[in-house]
C-alpha cells in the first residue's frame, strides 16, 4: 500500500519532538486568537508570518495550519458561550449554541462541537490521503493552458461565493492581479510599475501586503469600534454530551462530515459556506423543523462537523493544485513561497515529507484539539479579559518590526501601513480584501502559465478551448454562472412577487443579510439556513468568512 | 475603549443604505478611483509595450488586467450597488491619527532606533486610544520596548537602526 506507506513518513514527520510542539504551539495559539474577537485566523497567520521565516518549512506549515482549524474551534467557545462569532464560520453556531447555554446546556453543546469537529476533521483526513494522490496524478498530467484554468476557476469561486457583491469582488481580483505584477518582468526582466523606487524592483513583498490588508486594517477598524465588555456567567458543568445528545447528533455529524469534505475540496469552499450548507440540510431533513434556533443539537453538531471537515480538506486544493481555497490558505500559500517551494502537483513527489508531515500533523492536532479544548474552555474564556486596548497596541508594534525584520528594509514598513490604510477603506466601502490577496497570490503564476500557453499555441487563445482540461473547467465555470443567473432571476421574481404580497418584514435586521432584496451572492443562505433572529448579532463581531 | 453610555448609543450608527440621492452618488466614489487606476495602469502597460500574444511585451499581461479593472470599475459606476455600508464617523478621525502616528513612528525609527519611537507610540495607543490608567500606561510602554528590543535585537539578530537610547549601554 502506497499510501500507507506514506502516512507513516507523514507520521513519522509530524511526530518529530519538535513538530509536535509546533502543532501543540498551532492548536493553542489558533483557539486562543479564535476566541478573540477582533484578530481572526487571516490576521494572525498575517502577522506570525515573519516568524515562520527563519522555521524550518514543515515546521512551519505544520504550526499554521494548526492556527488555522484551532481558531474554527476557539470560535465555536465564544459563539456557544457569548453569541460573538470570533471567526465568520461559527457565525451559524450561534444560531442554535447560545440558545442551548441559555437553557443550561452550554457544555453538552462545546462537548458535542468538540467531537464533531474531531470527527469531521478525521474523516477529512482519511479522505485527503485517499483522494489527493489520484488528484496529484490528474494535475500533473495537465499542461499550462489547464491550470490557466484552474487558477481563473479558483479566482471565478472565490469572487463568486464570498460576501458582498460578485463585481465588487471581481475588481479586487484584478487589482490584486496587478499589484503582482510591479516588480520585473519574468521573461526579460524589464521593470514594470516601479516608478524608480529600488526596493519595488523586486516586488511588493505579499507579506507586507497581507499583514497590511488583514492584520493593520483590522486593528484600525477596532479603533472605530466601541468595545462591549462581556463577562461569562454560566458555570460550565457537564462538558461530555448526554448519551441522548450523542445520539439526536449522530446523523448530523455523519452527514456534515460528508458535506463538509465535498464542500472544502472546491476552490472557494472552505469554512462558512459549509457551516451554513449543513444547517440548511439539517433544519430540511429535521422532523420539526420549529426547534431550530431554540436550542437543537443538531444544529450545534452538523455545521461544527462540516465546518471541521471542510476547512481540513481545503488543503486539497492547495498542496495537489497549489490554487489556494480561501485567504487564510492563501497565506499558506504565501508562507510556502517563502521558503522558495511552489505547491502544485510535484510537492507531493518534492516535498513529500512536507506534504504528508502536514497532512499527519492535522490529524494530530485534531486530537489534541479533543484532549485539550474539553479541560481548557474555563482558561480560554479567561483570555477575553485582556482589554482590547493592549492587544491592540502591542499587535501593530509588532507588526511594524516584525515587517521591518523580513528584508531588514523601512520600506516595507511603509507598504504595510500603506495597505492596512486601504484594507481600512476597503471595508468601509464594501470591498473585500480576500480576492486581492488571492489574486496577488497566484498573479505571477497565472502570468507564466498564460504565457507558456501562448508560446505552446502560437499566439492563439483556440488553445483553452482545444486543451481538454482546460474546456472542461472553464464549461465549468460557464455552467455555474448560468446556474447563477437562473436562480438570481428566480429568486428575483420570486422575491418581487412576495413583496407585492406581503409588508417587507427582513429589513428590521438592521445587517440586511437576508433580505430578499439584498444581492446576496450566497443562495444557501436565503434559503433556509437563517431562523428568525430577533436582535442581532453585536455590531463589530461580524467578521467577513476573510477576517 | 469604554465609553459612557451617551457616547455609545451615539456611537451605533445604522448603517447607510441609500437608495437614491446623494448617498448614491458618494458610492461611486470608490469606484471612480477604481477608474483612474486602470486607466493609469492600461496606459502605464502601453508604454511597456504590448508585443503580440505570441510574443508577448512586459506590457501585454497588465494590460490584459487593467482592461478587468476598467471594465469592473464601470458597472460598478453605472450599479453602485445598495449593500449596507459602515458609515464613516467621528470616530474615523481616530484612525486617521493612529495611522499618522504610525508613520511618525517609521520615520523616528529610521532617524534615531526602536527603543524612544516604541515607547511613545505605545504611550499614545494605550493611554489615548486604549484609555489604559497612566500606571499600566507606564508599565507597559517602557517595559513592552525593551522585551521586545531584547528579543528581536538580540535574540533574532535583525539589525535595527543604530538606536539613540540603548545603543549606548546595551
Amino acid at each position: 500500500m502506497d499510501i500507507l506507506s506514506n502516512l507513516g513518513e507523514g507520521f513519522s514527520v509530524a511526530l518529530d519532538p519538535m513538530n509536535l510542539l509546533f502543532v501543540l504551539i498551532g492548536v493553542v495559539v489558533g483557539t486562543a486568537i479564535g476566541v478573540l474577537p477582533g484578530l481572526g485566523p487571516t490576521a494572525t497567520i498575517a502577522l506570525l508570518l515573519p516568524v515562520t521565516y527563519t522555521m524550518d518549512p514543515t515546521a512551519s506549515i505544520i504550526m499554521l495550519a494548526g492556527i488555522y482549524y484551532g481558531s474554527m474551534y476557539g470560535g465555536t467557545i465564544t459563539s456557544v458561550l457569548l453569541r460573538l462569532p470570533g471567526e465568520a464560520a461559527s457565525v451559524v453556531t450561534t444560531f442554535d449554541g447560545y440558545q442551548m447555554t441559555k437553557q443550561g446546556r452550554a457544555g453538552a453543546a462545546l462537548g458535542i462541537a468538540a467531537i464533531g469537529s474531531f470527527i469531521g476533521g478525521t474523516v477529512a483526513i482519511i479522505g485527503l490521503t485517499f483522494l489527493a494522490p489520484v488528484l496529484g496524478k490528474i494535475a500533473l498530467s495537465m499542461g499550462p493552458a489547464g491550470f490557466v484554468a484552474l487558477m481563473v476557476l479558483g479566482l471565478f469561486l472565490v469572487t463568486s461565493l464570498g460576501t458582498g457583491s460578485t463585481i465588487k469582488s471581481v475588481s479586487m481580483a484584478a487589482v490584486g492581479l496587478l499589484l503582482s505584477t510591479v516588480g520585473q518582468d519574468p521573461v526579460n526582466g524589464s521593470a514594470r510599475f516601479t516608478f524608480g523606487q529600488a526596493p519595488l524592483l523586486s516586488g511588493l513583498d505579499f507579506v507586507a501586503v497581507a499583514m497590511g490588508l488583514f492584520g493593520v486594517a483590522e486593528l484600525l477598524r477596532s479603533l472605530e469600534q466601541t468595545e462591549k465588555a462581556q463577562i461569562i456567567k454560566t458555570k460550565i458543568k457537564n462538558i461530555w454530551p448526554s448519551r441522548r445528545d450523542l445520539k439526536d447528533s449522530a446523523g448530523a455529524i455523519g452527514r456534515g462530515s460528508a458535506l463538509g469534505f465535498f464542500i472544502g475540496i472546491l476552490p472557494g469552499g472552505g469554512g462558512v459556506i459549509s457551516s451554513l450548507a449543513s444547517y440548511a440540510m439539517e433544519k430540511r431533513r429535521a422532523k420539526d423543523p420549529s426547534r431550530f434556533g431554540k436550542g437543537a443539537i443538531e444544529g450545534v453538531a452538523g455545521p461544527e462537523t462540516a465546518n471541521n471537515a471542510s476547512s481540513t480538506t481545503a488543503f486539497i486544493p492547495l498542496l495537489v493544485l497549489g490554487i489556494p481555497s480561501n485567504v487564510v490558505l492563501a497565506m499558506i500559500f504565501g508562507a510556502l513561497l517563502m521558503h522558495g517551494i511552489t505547491p502544485g502537483p510535484q510537492l507531493m513527489t518534492d516535498h513529500s515529507g512536507l506534504f504528508w508531515g502536514v497532512i499527519a500533523s492535522m490529524y494530530i492536532g485534531n486530537l489534541m484539539l479533543l484532549i485539550l479544548n474539553i479541560p481548557l474552555v474555563g482558561i480560554f474564556i479567561q483570555m477575553l479579559r485582556v482589554r482590547q486596548g493592549i492587544l491592540v497596541a502591542f499587535s501593530l508594534l509588532i507588526v511594524l518590526i516584525g515587517v521591518y525584520s523580513i528584508n531588514n528594509s523601512s520600506f516595507d514598513m511603509w507598504v504595510v501601513l500603506a495597505f492596512g490604510v486601504l484594507g481600512w477603506i476597503m471595508s468601509k466601502t464594501g470591498f473585500d480584501p480576500g480576492p486581492l490577496v488571492l489574486a496577488f497570490v497566484l498573479g505571477p503564476i497565472l502570468e507564466k502559465s498564460f504565457r507558456q500557453s501562448m508560446l505552446i499555441s502560437g499566439g492563439s487563445l483556440d488553445i483553452f478551448v482545444t486543451d481538454p482540461a482546460a474546456a472542461i473547467i472553464f464549461g465549468l465555470i460557464l455552467a455555474v454562472i448560468a446556474m447563477k443567473a437562473i436562480t438570481g432571476f428566480r429568486r428575483r421574481t420570486a422575491g418581487a412577487k412576495a413583496s407585492t404580497e406581503a409588508p417587507v418584514t427582513e429589513d428590521a435586521s438592521p445587517q440586511g443579510t437576508d433580505g430578499p432584496d439584498s444581492d446576496d451572492p450566497s443562495p444557501l443562505l436565503t434559503a433556509s439556513a437563517v431562523p428568525g433572529e430577533p436582535e442581532p448579532l453585536p455590531a463589530g463581531k461580524q467578521h467577513s468568512p476573510t477576517a | 475603549m469604554v465609553s459612557s453610555p451617551v457616547e455609545a448609543a451615539a456611537e451605533i450608527r445604522e448603517p447607510e443604505r441609500p437608495r437614491t440621492g446623494a448617498g448614491r452618488w458618494r458610492r461611486r466614489i470608490a469606484p471612480l478611483i477604481l477608474l483612474v487606476l486602470g486607466l493609469g495602469a492600461a496606459s502605464g502597460s502601453w508604454l511597456l509595450k504590448l508585443g503580440t500574444l505570441h510574443h508577448p511585451a512586459p506590457g501585454l499581461w497588465p494590460f490584459i488586467i487593467s482592461m478587468a479593472i476598467i471594465l469592473s470599475a464601470a458597472v460598478l459606476i453605472v450599479r453602485p450597488g445598495d449593500e449596507p455600508l459602515e458609515a464613516w464617523g467621528r470616530r474615523s478621525l481616530s484612525v486617521a491619527a493612529g495611522v499618522a502616528s504610525l508613520g511618525a513612528f517609521v520615520v523616528l525609527f529610521e532617524l534615531i532606533g526602536f527603543f524612544v519611537p516604541a515607547v511613545l507610540m505605545l504611550l499614545l495607543w494605550l493611554r489615548v486610544f486604549g484609555r489604559e490608567s497612566w500606571r499600566w500606561t507606564l508599565v507597559f510602554a517602557v517595559a513592552g520596548p525593551a522585551v521586545l528590543y531584547v528579543i528581536f535585537d538580540r535574540l533574532l539578530g535583525v539589525p535595527f537602526p543604530a538606536d539613540l537610547a540603548l545603543g549606548a549601554f546595551v
